[in-house]
């Protein structure tokens, strides 16, 4: 079966079935359905995967995840050294993108303690929310207005914006 | 004779009229007989055979026949390879990369299909990288070129001794000096 999510960063909220507390002696309608949705969907599918997997076992793949190594930035490249300045814009695409994901996946975690929480989550979820709000902050100031055509000159020049205006601001 | 003729072409008359009014069939104006409605063949067994009148199908059912036959001669072959190789070679699954090992550019991808295009047809990422960066380096090299000889160009109109401008002029010997020794002529 395939890997389940982690446990540590999505928790589980603690579950409030109650005890089986039987009065009567009819049959509990939910149990019939749960064991009937066992034996008519749950035990072919999961059946059908062990074969799948069964078959697929003989040749297993893997695949790994690419570490590129770090190249020199913008900033650290000779005036004119055009290959030094297409490896800087590659490494800032690849950052680009890493940090994208990031911001996905802070987003996912804010979203699902909203989910588990429920109409309390604006008290319970302070620290994902606050979290969120900080990393998109952060994304905007660095990445926001780039547009489409970004590339690491104008994400550099922004930023030297940046700077001129927090020292205008501090001046 | 005569009125049965009047009334004929006038019930002919009446039918031409309004031909589709339920009663105004000639026969029936005529006669006006009274369709027996109520001995009808009960029974179909033999029907007769009718020759329905409608317009040509065979043009859209050759359509549709050819458009499945072609699609399909691919899409299934496709669809079996593509089915087998979920079924039998399956995904691949997210691992560390070993200590000391570099691993094949194409075992960054999942799908096994995807890795054999890759390791089969496409470049591998580093050459494709290698092959901008080599282009780049030649278009710097012809911009640096070309700028070069711009500033030679303008040092040597400048200096006036570089050999792009010299003007071919005779040569010394070829000037015939006797003139000059007669200057008063």
């Amino acid at each position: 079966m395939p890997n389940d999510y982690d446990k540590a960063v999505y928790p589980e909220p603690p579950r409030q079935t109650p005890a089986v507390d039987k009065q009567t002696a009819l049959p509990n309608p939910a149990l019939i359905l749960t064991k009937l949705f066992y034996y008519t969907v749950d035990l072919p599918v999961t059946t059908f995967r062990d074969t799948i997997d069964s078959i697929r076992s003989k040749n297993k793949l893997v695949y790994y995840h690419q570490k590129f190594r770090r190249v020199p930035y913008l900033t650290d490249c000779q005036e004119g050294d055009f290959t030094c300045y297409y490896e800087a814009d590659m490494q800032w695409r690849r950052d680009y993108k890493v940090d994208q994901e990031i911001v996905k996946v802070i987003q996912e975690r804010m979203r699902a303690c909203q989910q588990r929480e429920g109409h309390s989550y604006q008290q319970n979820c302070t620290k994902e929310i606050q979290q969120f709000n900080e990393v998109t902050k952060n994304f905007q100031s660095r990445y926001g207005d780039l547009g489409a055509y970004a590339n690491a000159k104008r994400c550099l020049m922004k930023q030297k914006e940046r700077m001129m205006a927090a020292q205008a601001q501090s001046a | 004779m005569v009125g049965m003729s009047l009334l004929r072409s006038a019930a002919a008359f009446a039918a031409r009229l309004g031909p589709l009014k339920a009663g105004n069939n000639a026969a029936n104006i005529l006669a006006r007989t009274i369709p027996r409605t109520n001995k009808v063949a009960t029974r179909w067994g033999h029907g007769k055979k009718m020759f329905v009148v409608k317009p040509s199908n065979f043009y859209d059912r050759r359509f549709l026949h050819l458009l499945r036959y072609y699609i399909l001669l691919t899409g299934i072959p496709v669809a079996v390879l593509v089915t087998a190789v979920n079924i039998f070679i399956g995904e691949a699954e997210l691992a560390d990369i070993p200590e000391g090992y570099e691993p094949e550019y194409w075992e960054y991808y999942k799908h096994p299909i995807t890795r054999w295009i890759v390791r089969n047809i496409y470049d591998s990422p580093v050459k494709d990288y290698e092959k901008v960066m080599a282009a780049i380096q030649i278009e710097k090299e012809k911009g640096d070129m070309r700028l070069t000889q711009l500033e030679v160009r303008r040092q040597m109109r400048h200096h006036g001794d570089g050999p792009w401008f010299h003007v071919p002029t005779p040569d010394k010997a070829l000037i015939d000096n006797s003139p000059k020794s007669s200057p008063d002529n």
